[in-house]
């Protein structure tokens, strides 16, 4: 506890670390956007070698051989470059911390950041010399969860993480709306994981095995949509917008990435049977390498990353609060005579209890 | 799970067929099957390692070994940005790495994506019993088809869609002979429950009687495939009309449209709609269903099929003409073609041309009276 008020105290010290995570999240969502490219286009093997660019260090390859050259190289070579950013930016964010963040446990998170940029360097670097698509598909699959990271990072870092300590309302949060907003990311991330599959698909794989997949993609993808719905409606009017704001926001998202998810299997394969009604449909031509088609089926691979970070940060969010609540009980307890306790403590059976409470 | 640039020694056999052969010649193929699989892997390589048979019987159908190459094997491309593996990259999806047609998205879609092995395409300007050329093929790969899964590739290299033709040639040849290979192993060269003596097994080399059949079966593909262009249809000058003229054109079109010779309102409907009911079954669903006594709603007698591969039996449609959207191409060439020659592996029935009306065909001009209605039935919509 004592810590903690010691932090609110130390309050701007850490800010360099947070604005730099901020800074992470910001390059991270673009990487994943040309990722998703490199593999709308398979260009991931436009680029044999690794780390290198075709014999140069990854930084003086001949830029006018990489603006100028095939549509593959140039965003084969600009994921690599931007991921070797985002790499700095995290070992920054590292050594910032070390000497900005007084709490020891951030500071191994943002070593924890670095692993996992390093890692995943690591898996696209294999991808590419072991020419194995399997391991894109797992570097596809981390990426995203590199990206929630970062948001957790720049979450936990920002000067509002100290402030729901000193608020003077608490939001009381049951354990239930809790549990109901770490389904998001689990349900999120399960259908990054459905998403791959279908997109990486084996080329011998049984057609009953890719429509189960597909099945369960669509099936799962409403079902988070309802998720993200009883979730917004549990805490709409807890009183604290840094948490219904974004829950509202993950509604919009889901539904943009559905409408996505239709978009991608249009171009890819037409419009489905059920969706024959859709005037035009009857004579829709699929485009092979089309520019906005890719754009749509990349779209819905980053969309779904969003989604991810989104719900890992309103998650944390929400843990935070709780966290905040229970010290501040745990505060008023110890510091006041038992005779003159007349707070309320919290209902453990009414878990959607939401209106703000004194502390 | 591995992805779509993972390595495959080997093309699957064709285990449908070998189950509908066995069926109609009341006995075991599985031999047949197997040595059939072998020959044909000697002959025509794997996924990633394709071969073009270099048979004295064998006339050139592909137009450059080399694109055999580009097309297999893995994804990647080059630092010019010259792709490989382009069959991968652009239609494994759909029709599978032996070109079955019964790849993992193939389920969704209706029409099923199309099995290269029998060797029969629809659309195409040569006649209905014959390959299509090279180019019918490019230019199928280019226009796409409208209402399908199966993409315009317009954006692709030239080259790339060169290399994307011989490679469907290479898999339907290679999966025709291996039918015909399988099928002459059980009717000629005494395959069945047991291996035939030395003299008849089936070999790739020559100098045993197994190995001539075999040569035999891939002259007679390579050659179909090589002489394509010989068979094309000819079709007569479209004199282009106006005002009354077309008009009347257009209604007389209408009448062969519903008349006895064409009867295209038969199936397609009075209204062009295709709403009228229909019952049947293209040929590549046939062959393991109506043709061998089977029903295609029986499930158990599908359960073998089915789990060998075969997708589940589906109805075909004739097209709804009044959307204006035909899957060959709605010009008036094309059209005409079709009309006179039908579509190749499905019920929709040729029109005999004759030269002088007689009741049992149509003039070229009376075509081009039906051509203008059904031109004009879609756009009238």
């Amino acid at each position: 506890m004592a810590s903690e008020v010691n932090l609110v105290e130390q309050k701007g010290r850490g800010q360099l670390v947070h604005r730099l995570s901020v800074l992470l999240v910001c390059l991270v969502w673009p990487l994943i956007w040309v990722g998703g490219l490199v593999t709308t286009y398979d260009a991931g093997m436009a680029v044999p070698d690794w780390p290198g660019t075709y014999g140069y260090n990854l930084f003086l390859y001949p830029y006018k051989t990489w603006l100028l050259g095939p549509f593959d190289l140039f965003i084969e070579h600009g994921h690599r470059l931007l991921g070797a950013v985002v790499g700095l930016v995290a070992i920054a964010i590292a050594i910032t911390a070390y000497f900005k963040e007084s709490r020891r446990w951030v500071f191994f998170l943002t070593l924890g950041l670095l692993g996992a940029v390093i890692t995943q360097g690591l898996l696209g670097g294999m991808r590419v010399v072991l020419g194995d698509r399997t391991l894109a598909m797992v570097h596809g699959c981390f990426g995203p969860a590199f990206f929630a990271l970062c948001a957790a990072t720049a979450v936990i870092t920002s000067r509002r993480w100290n402030d729901y300590l000193t608020r003077e309302k608490a939001t009381n949060i049951g354990s239930g709306v809790a549990t109901l907003f770490a389904a998001i990311p689990v349900f999120s991330y399960s259908q990054l994981l459905l998403g791959a599959q279908l997109r990486h698909v084996q080329p011998n794989a049984a057609p009953g095995i890719f429509a189960m997949i597909v099945a369960t993609h669509v099936f799962m993808a409403f079902l988070l949509w309802v998720v993200t719905f009883a979730a917004w409606f549990k805490i709409r009017r807890c009183g604290d917008l840094t948490l219904s704001r974004p829950a509202r926001l993950l509604i919009g998202l889901v539904a943009v990435q559905i409408a996505l998810g239709v978009g991608t299997w249009v171009v890819n394969y037409g419009w489905p049977s059920i969706l024959a009604w859709v005037p035009g449909s009857a004579g829709f031509l699929v485009r092979a390498k089309g520019f906005s088609d890719s754009i749509i089926v990349t779209a819905h691979v980053a969309t779904g990353s969003l989604i991810l970070a989104v719900s890992v940060m309103l998650w944390i969010r929400l843990l935070r609060v709780r966290h905040c609540r229970d010290s501040a009980i745990e505060r008023l307890i110890t510091e006041q005579p038992a005779s003159t306790r007349s707070f309320k403590t919290e209902d453990k059976t009414n878990e959607s209890l939401l209106e703000p409470a004194t502390a | 799970m591995v992805g779509c640039d993972s390595r495959f020694d080997t093309f699957q056999p064709n285990e449908v067929f070998s189950l509908a052969l066995a069926k109609t010649r009341s006995t075991s193929t599985d031999l047949a099957s197997q040595d059939a699989s072998r020959v044909v892997e000697e002959l025509y390589g794997t996924p990633d390692e394709p071969l073009w048979p270099d048979l004295p019987a064998a006339k050139k159908a592909v137009s450059d070994e080399r694109n055999l190459f580009r097309s297999s094997g893995p994804v990647s491309s080059e630092k010019d940005g010259t792709h490989l593996g382009l069959f991968r990259e652009h239609c494994v999806t759909c029709h599978a790495l032996e070109g079955s047609g019964a790849g993992p998205a193939s389920a969704f879609q209706n029409p099923y994506p199309r099995d290269f092995r029998h060797g029969v395409f629809k659309w195409k300007s040569t006649k209905r019993g014959h390959k299509p050329t090279r180019r019918d093929i490019r230019e199928l790969l280019v226009r796409g088809i409208p209402g399908t899964a199966m993409p315009s590739f317009a954006l692709l290299e030239p080259e790339d869609l060169d290399a994307l033709v011989d490679y469907v040639v290479f898999l339907s040849a290679r999966g025709e002979v291996e039918r015909r290979v399988t099928a002459a192993a059980i009717d000629e060269l005494d395959y069945g429950e047991t291996s035939p003596v030395a003299e008849l097994m089936l070999s790739s080399q020559s100098g045993t009687e197994g190995g001539q059949v075999v040569q035999d079966v891939v002259g007679r593909v390579h050659t179909d495939w090589a002489e394509a262009e010989e068979h094309e249809v000819v079709v007569p000058y479209f004199p282009e009309l106006s005002g009354e003229q077309l008009a009347a054109s257009v209604t007389r079109g209408k009448a062969f449209f519903h008349g006895k010779v064409a009867n295209c309102a038969g199936c397609h409907g009075p209204a062009g709609d295709g709403s009228l009911p229909t019952l049947d079954y293209d040929d590549w669903t046939k062959e393991y269903t109506t043709r061998i006594g089977l029903t295609p709603d029986d499930r158990a007698a599908m359960k073998p099929f089915r789990d060998a591969g075969a997708l589940r039996p589906r109805t075909i449609a004739p097209r709804t003409l009044g959307d204006g959207v035909f899957h060959g191409g709605g010009d008036s060439a094309s059209l005409y073609r079709r009309i006179t020659q039908g579509i190749a592996g499905t019920p929709m029935p040729a029109v005999e041309v004759v030269s002088e009306s007689n009741g049992k065909g149509l003039t070229d001009g009376q075509i081009w009276d039906l051509v203008r209605y059904v031109q004009q039935l879609s756009t009238s919509h």
